[in-house]
């Protein structure tokens, strides 16, 4: 294991991508989680997932239980909000019987839910049920009504008629069927949920895995593994063929560029996590004079 | 001559009792007087002038052992009183939910017992066994109840929710394949219970059985009007002193107007009359079982649990899991007596309900299965040895901190304020 301030804990880095294409045509990337997800239900690893799924209104997701390929492929791609999967936790484990959950998060969800593992108040034979934790790559996270400022007043449409939403090269890019916006992030600063202000986590460092599209060529997605159980996941989708690996680019824009963002992320909310201290709130991090390494997710 | 012999508090139960014996020369004992110390908590005081929905959230918590059956019994006196009629797939859940509990509430209490029959050398294996059959029986109340201790998706008008397809198949696998390590399990239970050394006339009792149900409870095979609630301390009192023996009279009558004021429960008759419910006496009544005593209760208790299994299997076939679970209800009642009945692990759980037109509850009453049992017990010790006596009163199963009442006492002059019990 790996002991790294910047990226977490972890065995190995690779670049990959699913080699289903109906998976890659629906995914946001490189198509991992979807693919993994699928790939541990029919290994019976989980039986079955909790996933962001469609709700009555365009782009605003809803915590789905998946226990089918199809239900998996349908939630497929990434929704630029925020979505309450561990609000469904207990729901899994009770009317939809399952026993081995597979779940999926951002860096925040998947640091809720190891504390839920370590205190589970209220959670009596539930997270003994969690039989896989993928996070992904987050640098922040919109409120649905943010999300919808962008698309109407930035990109003048309607939610409706977005095709799809991609954050890269610091732009956010709003697809409709005949155009395409793209909004600087600089200009999306104020919009985002006001937690994410205090997050000391990008690449989703409790996780067994984590991915996300910084490092990788456009297409492809930069794996992170990390624990025992996602390590072996990975190695046996890949010996299995269900995921390729490509060269991992280390150099200005693969593995530089992911280590540059999570710092920047690190350092700039270290600052509001000591100056919320300061000022007497509360903020579940250590102050930066009290770590030996200010980078640290603690 | 005659003496007195105490035990207090009686072990491997749940809840604080005590046993108080009077024995013969030969220590044979000639009155038994079993009586509840448990504290009362006052949860049927509690949940007057609340909402509806309040009362089965509240009730459940009388007591950690039982909690499936008590949040029955309140929503059933609820719905009744309310006149709602639950949905069909709702009621199977509910019917569900309460044999799996069973399943679950009867291991617990084998392992209980074991001390007493199992021999050394299969304790560990029996004690796996109950744990494995606890497991999956709690496993069928998590998904349907929504917890297995306080179960949350248990509501007025039905169930919360549904169970999907998937989870209907995990239960029949479940408890098809539960039902094989159940079957060797009292098998194995009932030739202990078979080869302990008793008296033959161990427990034996001349008083009726209560039983409304062979798997979940109804209100209509019980009649309220039969019900009769009687204060301890005259049943303490009155009713033994009469058979004592005019030289120890002063004495024993001393004893019983101390045990009249100490005892934690209303001592209920049916039909003028305590009865004992349970297992046994379900089994009696419903599935032809007529053998009377320690054994058989012991016995009736072990097989029971593949009663329940065999009607969880039979109910969840009937599952449509798109069905509608839940009825549409108005929570302004009429302030009409709702009578909710259910057949708990240890015997018939009456409550009963009223709520005011303007929705808030005005009434409510439990009479759960302890406390129908609490005067049998002390009557079962009766004819046998004073050192079989515990052995009585486990075969009850007693779970007090359910049957609890009390009557409000002056602290300094110690008497008593007022002769009405405080409900539990």
């Amino acid at each position: 294991m790996i002991q790294d301030s910047v990226l977490g804990p972890h065995k190995e880095i690779i670049t990959a991508r699913a080699t289903d294409k109906k998976i890659l045509n629906k995914s946001q990337d490189g198509g991992i989680i979807t693919a993994i997800l699928v790939y541990a239900l029919e290994k019976n690893i989980i039986d079955g997932t909790i996933v962001a799924g469609d709700s009555q209104e365009a782009w605003k997701p809803e915590p789905i239980v998946a226990t089918t390929k199809k239900e998996i492929l349908k939630a497929a791609g990434t929704k630029y909000t925020m979505c309450p999967n561990l609000a469904m936790i207990k729901e899994a484990t009770r009317r939809y019987g399952l026993e081995k959950i597979g779940t999926v998060g951002t860096p925040c969800q998947v640091m809720g839910l190891r504390k839920m593992q370590a205190y589970p108040m209220g959670l009596r034979n539930v997270m003994d049920k969690v039989a896989l934790v993928t996070g992904i790559y987050c640098m922040e996270n919109f409120p649905y009504d943010s999300l919808k400022a962008f698309i109407q007043d930035k990109a003048g449409t309607v939610p409706e008629k977005v095709t799809k939403m991609d954050i890269s090269k610091g732009k956010l890019f709003i697809k409709t069927a005949d155009n395409e916006t793209a909004i600087p992030i600089k200009q999306t600063h104020g919009y985002e949920q006001s937690g994410c202000k205090y997050c000391m986590d990008y690449v989703a460092e409790l996780s067994d895995f984590s991915c996300g599209s910084v490092g990788a060529k456009p297409g492809w997605s930069t794996v992170i593994k990390r624990t025992e159980k996602g390590t072996s996941i990975i190695d046996s989708a890949i010996e299995d063929g269900i995921l390729e690996v490509t060269e991992t680019n280390e150099g200005k824009f693969g593995l530089e560029m992911l280590r540059k963002l999570s710092t920047n992320k690190k350092k700039q909310r270290v600052k509001n996590v000591d100056k919320a201290l300061t000022m007497g709130l509360e903020v579940p991090f250590t102050r930066s004079d009290l770590k030996e390494d200010i980078l640290e997710n603690r | 001559m005659s003496k007195t012999i105490t035990i207090s508090p009686t072990s491997r139960q749940e809840g604080h009792a005590t046993l108080s014996l009077e024995v013969d020369d030969q220590g044979i004992v000639t009155t038994g007087r079993y009586y509840s110390i448990t504290p009362v908590r006052g949860i049927e005081k509690m949940v007057i002038g609340k909402r509806p929905e309040t009362a089965p959230v509240l009730v459940q918590r009388i007591c950690g052992v039982c909690p499936v059956t008590h949040t029955l019994a309140s929503v059933e006196a609820i719905d009744d009183s309310l006149k709602i009629d639950v949905p069909k797939t709702g009621k199977i859940l509910r019917e569900m939910c309460l044999n799996a509990h069973m399943i679950n509430s009867h291991a617990i209490h084998q392992f209980l017992i074991a001390p007493d029959f199992v021999p050394e050398q299969d304790y560990t294996q029996v004690v796996k066994n109950v744990s494995e059959i606890r497991k999956q029986a709690q496993y069928v109340e998590d998904v349907i109840g929504g917890e297995g201790i306080h179960p949350s998706d248990i509501r007025i008008g039905g169930m919360a929710h549904n169970i999907t397809k998937n989870t209907k198949n995990k239960i029949k696998t479940r408890i098809t394949g539960l039902k094989g390590l159940l079957e060797k399990h009292v098998e194995q239970m009932a030739e202990y219970i078979e080869q302990k050394e008793f008296p033959d006339n161990l427990g034996n009792h001349a008083q009726p059985v209560l039983a409304t149900s062979n798997t979940y409870g109804s209100r209509q095979n019980i009649n309220l009007q039969s019900i009769q609630e009687i204060m301890p301390s005259s049943w303490y009192t009155d009713k033994y002193t009469e058979q004592e023996n005019e030289e120890f009279a002063e004495e024993t009558k001393k004893t019983a107007k101390k045990i009249g004021k100490t005892a934690c429960s209303q001592i209920p008759l049916y039909e003028d009359t305590p009865v004992e419910t349970g297992p046994r006496a379900r089994a009696d009544k419903f599935r032809k079982f007529k053998d009377r005593g320690v054994k058989a209760q012991h016995l009736a208790r072990a097989q029971e649990m593949l009663n329940a299994a065999d009607r969880i299997l039979e109910l969840v076939d009937k599952i449509d899991p798109s069905a509608q679970t839940m009825a549409k209800y108005n929570l302004n009642g009429t302030d009409r007596l709702g009578v909710g009945v259910i057949e708990g692990p240890r015997g018939t759980n009456l409550h009963t309900v009223k709520i005011s037109p303007e929705g808030y509850i005005t009434d409510y009453n439990a009479i759960v299965p302890t406390t129908w049992n609490i005067p049998t017990m002390g009557m079962a010790t009766e004819g046998t040895h004073y050192e079989y006596a515990p052995d009585v009163i486990r075969a009850y199963d007693p779970c007090l901190s359910c049957a609890t009442h009390m009557i409000v006492v002056d602290d300094e002059s110690k008497e008593v304020l007022k002769e009405d019990m405080v409900q539990l």
